[in-house]
Order: structure tokens, then sequence, then C-alpha cells
């Protein structure tokens, strides 16, 4: 299983990395508006933020590039015909989709807290919503970077950028919608959920 | 049966409504050097597919070393090796870093003899596997295949790009594998003379029916070659069973003649010919007259 996850994130270093560098920039702003103020500091706020939703189309280019790279160099029919199953191959490549949302969102939550603690009143309001915020934005790069998956297993690159564009569009206008909570993360979660199911069947099922 | 490496139930494939394997049935025993041999989309490779679990059958079910292809373990695919016509290998890999992905991925590796197969073919591990000839992947994909120890390989046209003296020396490893007690090669090739070589048992799939399963010894003694002479013009019918070729000139009629025995002898005797004389047979002159289009009488018999 390790040989399989070092695999992956060798091949992809550069989709996993990319949102993680979004991620540097982002804790960048808010360390500086929190020195200097956010009033003088919007600007970078506005251009983080930007980023950050940018780093949403990273996980999902990152699905895709696993799954695409796959079908197109033809990986799984050889490493299926190792001492491997399909399942762990998908099982891999996933933990590698997660733990790339993690990097990237977790020093953010980090770096926010510290910061919470440093400049902000000790209120629960706050704690609350930097959790939400942050429990939301780990489902929407998880639910993209899933969209990424399902519609990366295919050999046409057409259906691959249109289906991404319209499942990403839909999925992050849910954030716009709703903004972050609990009923986000629930609909978040039953989406994960079923494009994991159906990605599963398509990968395991499917003649490699 | 059940003891067979590989096991082959009623298989049938559809491919876009075309029907690819039509009801195959088969048993590669232990210790068999089995070759399939077919034509160009007869089905060799989608059977050989199925087995391995990449594509599933439409019905019937194939079963290696004791489970279902499409629920094989990792334990189990690890003691299979493939080689796959085309070479699938990781184009944009190195070979070092190939070779250290599929021994990390590997139940068993023997360093010794990846080793010596890596020298005897001259195989660079510091260039990359598109830059490598065909030729060069093809004994790559080999000596990956090799070495993981396996009990059971299965070679998919294994010499295709390969010069003759690469070939020789496929052919040798090959023989040196089924020497080690236990161990099954399946292995479907167009080069026929070399499944001669090395097959002792042969399977003939004509489009998607197999029409041949037995050993090389039986499929040879079984079809007969006779050039047969009459005092006169040779006669219309010979009112035999499985002629499964017929060429006639004037005098002469070239038969060829499935499951020949006495009776038929006798039968070709009541038209008093002149001479009857048996012409050599290659499995490649086999091979030919069975998958002629105009063979409609296949052996039955020697399937099974």
């Amino acid at each position: 299983m390790l040989t399989l996850i070092r695999r992956e994130i060798q091949d992809n270093l550069v989709y996993a990395l990319a949102p993680c560098a979004v991620s540097a920039m982002c804790i960048g702003a808010m360390i500086y508006a929190s020195f200097v103020g956010v009033e003088v500091a919007m600007p970078a706020i506005i251009c983080s933020t930007l980023l950050l939703l940018a780093s949403f189309v990273g996980f999902s280019i990152l699905g895709a590039a696993q799954m695409y790279g796959d079908r197109a160099r033809r990986i799984s029919p050889l490493l299926s015909t190792l001492a491997v199953t399909r399942h762990r191959i998908l099982a891999a490549r996933v933990l590698v989709g997660i733990l790339a949302v993690l990097l990237a969102t977790v020093p953010v939550l980090a770096t926010a807290v510290i910061l919470l603690r440093m400049f902000a009143p000790p209120l629960e309001f706050y704690r609350r919503m930097v959790v939400e915020i942050f429990l939301t934005a780990v489902l929407m790069g998880t639910a993209c970077y899933s969209i990424g998956l399902l519609v990366g297993w295919t050999t046409n690159r057409a259906w691959l950028i249109l289906g991404n564009f319209l499942l990403l569009t839909l999925c992050v206008s849910l954030m716009g919608v709703k903004g972050f909570g609990p009923e986000v993360m629930l609909l978040l979660l039953v989406f994960i959920a079923a494009v994991w199911g159906r990605t599963w069947h398509k990968f395991t099922s499917a003649s490699l | 049966m059940n003891d067979s490496p590989i096991v082959v139930e009623n298989l049938v494939k559809y491919y876009e409504g075309r029907c690819v394997l039509d009801g195959i049935s088969l048993a590669v025993p232990r210790g068999c050097i089995y070759g399939l041999l077919g034509r160009n989309g007869s089905g060799k490779t989608t059977m050989i597919r199925i087995l391995l679990g990449l594509e599933p059958p439409t019905r019937g079910r194939t079963v290696v070393l004791g489970q279902d292809s499409m629920r094989l373990s990792a334990q189990t695919h690890g003691r299979v090796g493939y080689v796959a016509e085309g070479h699938y290998l990781i184009q944009s890999y190195k070979v070092r870093r190939l070779v250290g992905l599929c021994k990390g991925l590997s139940l068993r590796w023997n360093e010794e003899f990846f080793g010596h197969l890596m020298e005897a073919f001259r195989l660079p591990m510091d260039r990359k596997v598109k830059d490598l000839s065909a030729g060069m992947r093809a004994q790559l994909n080999l000596a990956l295949a090799m070495a993981i120890d396996p009990e059971l390989l299965i070679l998919d046209d294994p010499t295709l790009g390969l010069d003759t003296v690469a070939r020789r020396q496929f052919l040798e490893l090959a023989i040196d594998v089924i020497q080690r007690q236990g161990r099954t090669i399946l292995f479907s090739s167009h080069i026929l003379a070399d499944v001669e070589r090395i097959a002792d048992r042969i399977g003939v799939l004509v489009a998607g029916k197999l029409v041949v399963d037995c050993t090389l010894e039986e499929l040879k003694s079984r079809i007969k070659k006779l050039r047969v002479i009459f005092p006169e013009r040779a006669p219309e019918d010979l009112y035999l069973t499985e002629i499964v070729n017929q060429q006639k000139q004037g005098r002469e009629m070239v038969l060829t003649v499935a499951n020949w025995n006495p009776q038929k002898q006798a039968i070709l005797e009541t038209f008093r010919p002149e001479s009857c004389t048996e012409l050599p047979m290659s499995l490649e002159d086999i091979f030919i007259e069975c998958t002629r289009p105009a063979s409609a009488v296949v052996p039955q018999e020697m399937v099974g």
C-alpha cells in the first residue's frame, strides 16, 4: 500500500502541491491582515480568498489528473497484474487526494486559530465560525477532488473539461448560496458519498 | 479439474453487440505449457484479459489458481506473471523506477534471476521506458514477469517485436521456468514454430470458438494430410466425414481429414486410388487448415 501511495504522490506532486502553495499565500495574507489591520490588507484578503476558491479547482484537477493519467498511460493494467487489487489502487489514490486537501487546509485553520487567540476577543462565536468554515472548506475540497476522480476516468478530454467545469460550478455555488454551516456540510457529505460510490463501482468493474 | 491453475467455464464475451468469445470451456493442467493459437481478432487477448480480471466476462466464469478472476486477491495476483501484447509498461518512467515499483508491489522478487536477465538482455536501468526499442520493452516486460518467480505465467504474444536471438533466449527461459516444479505457462503467439517448440498442449480459437484443445501429439496424430492419386479423374465426393480441407486437380486430390482411422481408410480404398501418400504437417500447416474459412468441418472431438 505504501508503494502505491508513494507512486501516487510522485506522479501527481505538482497537482498536490499547487493547492498547498495557495494555502501558504492565504496564511501570509491572514498574518499580514492581522498585523496591519483588515482595512489596509483588504486587497490581500480578497486575493487570498479568490486563491482559496482556485485551490478547490486545483483539488479537482488533482483527482482528474490521477484518473486521466492512469487511463492514458495505462497504469492500472500494469499495477493490477502485480500483487495488488483494484480496490487498493483506488484506496491509495483517494488517500493521497485527502492528504492533499488536509495539507492545504489544516495549516490555514491552525493559523486562523492562533491569530484569533492573539487578536480577537475570546468569544465562542469566533471559535464556532472558524470550525464551521474550516470543516466546510475541507468537505468542499474533498467534494471537488471527488468530482475530478469521477470525471477523470475518461479518454475524452472535452468531456473531462466540460464535466469537471459543470460539476464544480454546481458544487462551489452551493457554498455561495448556503454559506458555511451544518446544512452545507451534510449536503457535501451526501454528495461525496455518492461520487465515491460511483467512482468505486466504475473503477473496480471497468475494463482496464 | 479443480487442481488446474486455469479453468474456463462456458465463457462468453460480447463487445458492442459482437460476440468475441462464444462458450469457451477449457482447463489447463498444472505444469503444462499451453499454446493458445488463433488468427487476429479470434479472441485470444480478450480471453487472457478476462483470466487476469482486466476485463469482465459477459457470461460464464474463469478461475485462476483457484479464485474467480473478477475477485482475485492480491496474493493470487502476486503468483501470476503476465507479459501483455504491446507491453503496457509505464512509458514515462525510467527503467529503474519501474523496476522499483514492480519490486515493491510483488510478493517475491528473485533479485539474482532478475539481474541475470537484465544482464542477458543488456537493458539500461537509467533510460526511460518510452526510449527503449519495442524489443527491449518486450524483454523488460518478460524480465519483470519472471522476477516474481510466478507459479503461473501468462504470455500474450510475448515474442512480438523480438529479434531471432532474443526470441531464442525467451524460449529457453520459458523452458527453464517450466522445469521448475509445478510451473504452468499459458502462451499465445503468432509464431507457430515457437509454440510447436515449447507447447505440450494446444488450443485453437476460431471466431471466438475453441475448435481444438488437445496435446500437440494428439493433434498431429489426428489430423492427416493425404495426397491421393486416382486412376482417372478424382471423384466429386469421397463420402468421408470431418474433411477439414480438400483440393482437387485432375487425378490428384490433396485431402486434410480430422480423426483419421481405419474406417475412413477403408472408405477411401473403395475408390481404388493408385497411390495414397501422407504429407508431413507442421503445427503451422494444421493451424492454417483449421482456421481456413472454407474448413466448415471442425473436429469437435478435439475439444475437451
